[in-house]
This record gives structure tokens, sequence and C-alpha cells, in this order.
């Protein structure tokens, strides 16, 4: 059998499939109840998916396929395709699963919403922008996925627009979206100019590739990944629903950056500044995000930052030159961060709109099937060994600690590693254990399958997704099996000190009273002072800056002091001197008469 | 420069400074004029004796008879301005329109 020819066809009828419910829409006169078309029509394309998906992993193969082509000038062309390989082929069974799961979430958490067919479908179209990011095979196609992740994101973001922080949070992702986006559109130039095309395959350099447009990539990266410096709007983002955050912002919008990078790393492998900015801006990130996550109180709020730092985790794989490594970490990722937000919003659900974690407590006997969840995606999150997280966690530790690199982002990722496990264990204190301090009124209730179905599914996941996809992908580059004991024991030992570090913390708020106000807490509360630093700074700076030039030197000084007014005003002091002359007087004119007389008579004589 | 030619000229400059700058009434002006007269009607008388040429006696009386009427344009120049703006008064007449 045409092993290529099932391959193509079973991806684009994967797409083909997730764009039906709009064909739906002006056809019938009674609306149908979308929710259940849209959930069930994102099941069929995951399990038609799982083709391709069993064919690369069975033989290997790949493909690009080409349809119509844009000749936008006679020779520079914009082919109309898609590229077929392990990365794009493992990225969309994740990716559908990921969305089947949420997607039922939703159908329970979105009951009550008015308008939960427009928000179906914005998932939905968010969904297709996502998987044309994937496939693309030029930079063209990318671009289109990635502006379409961007709006979808700020519609999302601002579901609630009634609420003036959702709306601050959506412009606040679009904004630092479009500083990203400028990067990118740097590189595209760049890839036009240079290469004069914009496909994926065609722009290998064999020496080494300047390192602007190499920049300009990683700028988008971190714009669109929320790396230290462009990352306020991830934590912000958490003002949309809960289904929103588990799709976007943890497992799909946000590792497309990390994408971005993955599919162009052949001209990162022959840099070794773009390498280092990446490998030092991921651990700056992980450990500062790590940092902030310790003194949150918001349980949606913690889980975006550990987003932000696993985001940031990636970004060092990527700096290690090694991209599968960073796709095996986002493959894993998805599954455990996804169903972490999941867990969160039925717990919140349950507490009625409570998210406050010093306000929860002792759940693990009211919702026993969401905590048992929430501690799992928790110990994946932490890599516990043998679950999905300890696969591609424990290598990227292992293969931090066995290259040659700089020691400064192996210290920073190292104590994010033991960070991460310290607030998953404070997250994970205070919502199960321990007394309740919730309301007693609550309506805890998890006896609906929509919840308890999904969120177990991608439990399935997060305990074998590590073991699937390692056993049946081989990786390209061969990593270092012998290193002395302590190293391969790093992450664990790291994990292990956090660990304990929470659980002296938790028994130190039981027993001493904590000290009032504290440098490292305020720096940690409130997110490194980042946020009004950097808000306030550029807008000032920006308005300042245009009252000078607009205001003070064009209508003040020039106007008015030199250029027209300025010739008026010497006009004027000119005039209102010889004024006094005209008056008409007779006295005057014989006066000048007699001036006149008298220099003639003072000079001839 | 001898003491005639000085007086003469002083007289004249006198006169017409007098002229320009008087104060209030146009009749003073007018007298001023007449003594610009006086003094050039001396010198005139003056000179044809200094030099010895006694056909040039005529001039003085020909430039008499011109200011004589001349004067008399002034003073009814004078009265009719009186008659228009009520007085001589130099402040009264003004060329502007408004």
């Amino acid at each position: 059998m045409e092993t290529t020819l099932l391959l193509n066809t079973s991806m684009l009828l994967t797409l083909t499939i997730i764009l039906t419910p709009a064909l739906l829409l002006p056809v019938s006169k009674t609306p149908p109840n979308y929710t259940t078309i849209i959930t069930r029509t994102v099941k069929t394309a995951f399990l038609i998916s799982l083709v391709p998906m069993t064919l690369f992993m069975f033989s290997g193969t790949e493909s690009i396929t080409s349809y119509w082509e844009w000749k936008f000038t006679t020779n520079f062309k914009i082919p109309l395709s898609f590229k077929m390989d392990q990365y794009s082929t493992t990225f969309f069974p994740i990716a559908l699963f990921v969305t089947w799961s949420i997607l039922q979430f939703a159908t329970w958490y979105m009951a009550s919403e008015p308008h939960i067919t427009k928000f179906f479908f914005y998932l939905l179209t968010f969904l297709v922008a996502m998987l044309m990011l994937t496939i693309a095979n030029n930079m063209f196609l990318l671009f289109i996925g990635w502006e379409g992740v961007g709006m979808m994101s700020f519609l999302l973001i601002s579901w609630w627009q009634g609420r003036a922080e959702a709306n601050t949070a959506a412009l606040q992702a679009v904004l630092y979206n479009r500083i990203g986006d400028i990067g990118l559109i740097l590189s595209m130039a760049w890839l036009a100019s240079t290469m004069n095309t914009w496909e994926m395959q065609q722009s290998l350099l064999p020496t080494q590739t300047p390192t602007l447009p190499l920049l300009g990539l990683i700028l988008a990266a971190a714009g669109k990944s929320a790396q230290f410096g462009l990352h306020p709007w991830l934590p912000a983002a958490m003002e949309g629903p809960t289904p929103v955050s588990a799709l976007l912002h943890s497992s799909t919008m946000v590792v497309a950056g990390i994408f971005l990078l993955i599919r162009i790393h052949p001209l990162l492998a022959n840099n070794p500044t773009a390498l280092t900015l990446c490998l030092c801006l991921g651990a700056l990130s992980t450990l500062f995000a790590a940092t902030c996550a310790l003194t949150q109180n918001d349980i949606k709020k913690i889980i975006a930052f550990s987003t932000s730092s696993q985001l940031g985790l990636m970004m060092v794989t990527i700096g290690l030159n090694l991209p599968q490594l960073a796709f095996l970490h986002i493959s894993t990722h998805a599954f455990f961060k996804a169903m972490l937000f999941l867990c969160s919003g039925a717990i919140i659900h349950s507490l009625n709109g409570e998210q406050d974690i010093r306000k929860m407590g002792g759940l693990q006997k009211m919702l026993p099937t969401t905590t048992s969840c929430l501690t799992i995606g928790n110990l994946a999150l932490m890599g516990t060994p043998f679950l999905a997280g300890f696969y591609s966690k424990d290598l990227i530790i292992e293969s931090l600690n066995t290259s040659y690199l700089n020691t400064w982002a192996l210290l920073l990722t190292l104590l994010a590693t033991s960070f991460t496990a310290t607030y998953s264990l404070r997250m994970a204190l205070l919502v199960q254990t321990g007394f309740p301090r919730t309301p007693t009124n609550s309506p805890t209730n998890e006896n609906n399958p929509m919840i308890t179905n999904p969120i177990t599914r991608l439990a399935l996941g997060s305990i074998l997704a590590g073991l699937l996809i390692t056993s049946y992908i081989t990786p390209t580059k061969t990593l270092p099996m012998t290193m002395p004991t302590i190293t391969k024991t790093a992450a664990i030992i790291v994990t292990t000190l956090g660990i304990t570090l929470a659980l002296e913390l938790s028994t130190m708020t039981h027993i001493l009273t904590h000290p009032k106000q504290n440098p490292h807490l305020n720096f940690s509360s409130s997110l490194g002072y980042f946020n009004p630093l950097a808000h306030r700074s550029s807008t000032t700076n920006l308005l300042n800056s245009g009252q000078k030039i607009a205001s003070h030197l064009i209508d003040l000084s020039w106007y008015k002091k030199m250029g027209p007014e300025g010739l008026a005003d010497l006009q004027l002091m000119a005039t209102k001197t010889s004024t006094s002359l005209h008056t008409g007087l007779i006295k005057t004119y014989l006066g000048s008469f007699a001036l006149s007389i008298l220099l003639i008579l003072s000079t001839q004589t | 420069m001898s003491l005639t030619h000085l007086s003469f000229y002083s007289a004249f400059a006198l006169s017409s400074l007098g002229l320009a700058f008087h104060r209030t009434h146009l009749i003073s002006a007018l007298l001023c004029l007449e003594s610009m007269m006086l003094s050039m009607y001396i010198a005139l008388s003056i000179w044809p004796i200094e030099n010895q040429a006694p056909s040039f006696t005529l001039m003085p009386m020909l430039m008499l008879t011109f200011s004589a009427c001349e004067a008399g344009t002034g003073l009814a120049m004078l009265v009719a301005s009186t008659r228009t703006h009520g007085s001589d008064h130099l402040h009264n007449l003004n060329l502007l329109q408004c």
C-alpha cells in the first residue's frame, strides 16, 4: 500500500473533518446542538489522526505535499504546502485528544453560558489555526496560523467582556504577541530577501547563519511563549474561562513559539550566540516564573506560572540544540497541564467560583476523582520517575548536566526544578489536605461523567504518554548514557529537596508566626515588580517624548516664537513704534521737512 | 563767513525752524513764513550793493510782491480753516480719515 498516499490523505481528512461544523451553520433552520456536534467532530478527527501517527511510527514515512501556488512575483512563489513529518504527525493526535477532552469538559463548565455556540466555534477556529501552524511547510502558512492563534487568544481571553480586568489582560496578550510578531516579520523579510523563498527546507545555510534573523525568531518565540521580558500576559490571561486557559495557555498556543524554533532548528544549530541566548533566556524565564509561583494564592495563576516555567525549560532545551527533546516535553506537558487546568476548573465550579487556595482545603474527601487526578498531574509535573513528565524533564536535566554550557543556566534550571516541586506540593497540600476552609454550603459535585471522563482520560495520558512516545520515536541525537550517579539523579535530588522544603514550610505555617514584610516575599508575590515598571515606564516615556515633540517643540517654540507668530511679533513691534508718526498732523510733516533740510545742510557745507 | 552772511543764514534758519516747530496756532506759522520772507528781502537788497551791480536792485521788489500774494493766500486759508474747524489750533488739522 502506498504509505505516503495514505499518510497525506488521512492528515488532510483530519483537517477537513474539523472544518465541517462550519458548513452546518447556514444549512439548518432549527439550530442543532452545536456543542455535542463539535465535540464529536473533534473526537472523530482525533481517531482519524491516529492513522498517520501510527504510519509514521511504524514505517517512518514523512511527506511534504504542495498544492496551488501563489505566484507572488515571477521568481518568488508561495505554495500551499503541508509538511507531515515527525513533529506534525505526533502533535496532531495529542492536540486533538486534549482538545476533545477540553470540549467535553466545556460542555459542563460553560453550560450556563448563553453564547456557548459562539464559544465553541471560537475554540474550533483556534484549533484550525493551531493545526495549520503545525503542519505548515512555509513561513507564510505558519504566519497565518500564528496570527490566527493570537487573534483567537485575544477573543477568548476577553470572553467575559464586561470585566475590565479581562479586557486589560486581552490587550496585554495581543500587545506582547505583537512585539514578538515584529521579530517574526523581520526574519521572514530576511529569509525572503536572502533565500528568495519561504519554504523551510530551502532555508538552510552551510555556513553560520547571521545572528539578526535568528534574534528575530527568538523574539517571536519569546513573545508567543512568554519568556522573561515578554511574560506578563500569560498570568493575566487567566481571566479567560478555564477551558480557554487549558487549551490555549497550557498546551497549544504557548508552545507555538517553541514549535517555530523547533522547525527552524537547523538555522540555529550553527550559531552559538543564538543558542546561548536561548539557553540563558530560557533559564531566566523558568526561574523567574517558578519564583513568582511560590507565593501565588490563585490556583489558576499557580498553574499559569508553572506553564511559564516549563516553557522556559523548553527554551533551554532548544538552547542545548535538542529540538526533539523539546518536542517531547511539549507533548508530555500538554497532557498533565491541561489536566491540571481541568481539575482546577472542576474545583472552582464546585466551590461556586472560589479560586483562592487559602479558602480551599480538605477537598480530597469531597472530590476524590478530581483531586486524585490533580495529584497525578502534580507528580507528573514534578518529574516523578516513570510518569509522563519524567521522560522529558529528566532527560533535559541530564543533558544539561552533561553538556558544555553556561553554568548560570544550569544552576538556574536546577533551582527552578526544585521550586517546581515546592509550589506544586504547596498547592496540593493547601487544596486537598487539612481542614476545609470553604463555606459549608458549597455545591461540590463530580457525579457528572462530563467532568470525570475528560479528566481521567488525560490522567491516563499523563501516565502513559511519555512511555509511548519515547518507545516509538527514535531520537536523532543520542543522549549520553553514562554519567556519574549524582548527575544521573540530579533532577530527583533537587525535586526531593524542594518537596522537603515545602513540607517544612507547611509545618512552619501551622506552628510559627509568619514574619510580616519580607523583601523576598514581596518580590515573589508582586511578580518581580516587572508589571508596573515595564508597563508604566514605556508608556510614560512615549507620551512624554510625544508631548515634547508635538506640543513643546512644534507648537510652542517653532510656531509661537520663531516661525509665523514670531515674525508677526517682530512686525508688531516695529509697527507700534512707527504708528506714533502716522497721526496726520501737519506738525509731524513739517518736523520731518525741517529734519531733512538740516541733514542736507549739514552734509553740503 | 562774514557777519552779514551769518546773520542772514541764522535768521532764515531760525524762522524756518519756527515754521516747523510752532506750538499751537497756525498764525504763528504764517508769521514765521513772513520773517523768512523778511530775511530774504534784506539779503536780496544787500547783495547788489555789495557786488556793485545796480541792475539787480529790482529783485527784492519782485520777491516782495509775490510774498504779499502768498501772505494774503495764507491768511485767506487761515480764515477758511477757522470757519470749518472752529479755531486755528493745529491739532484740528488732520489728514487721516478716521
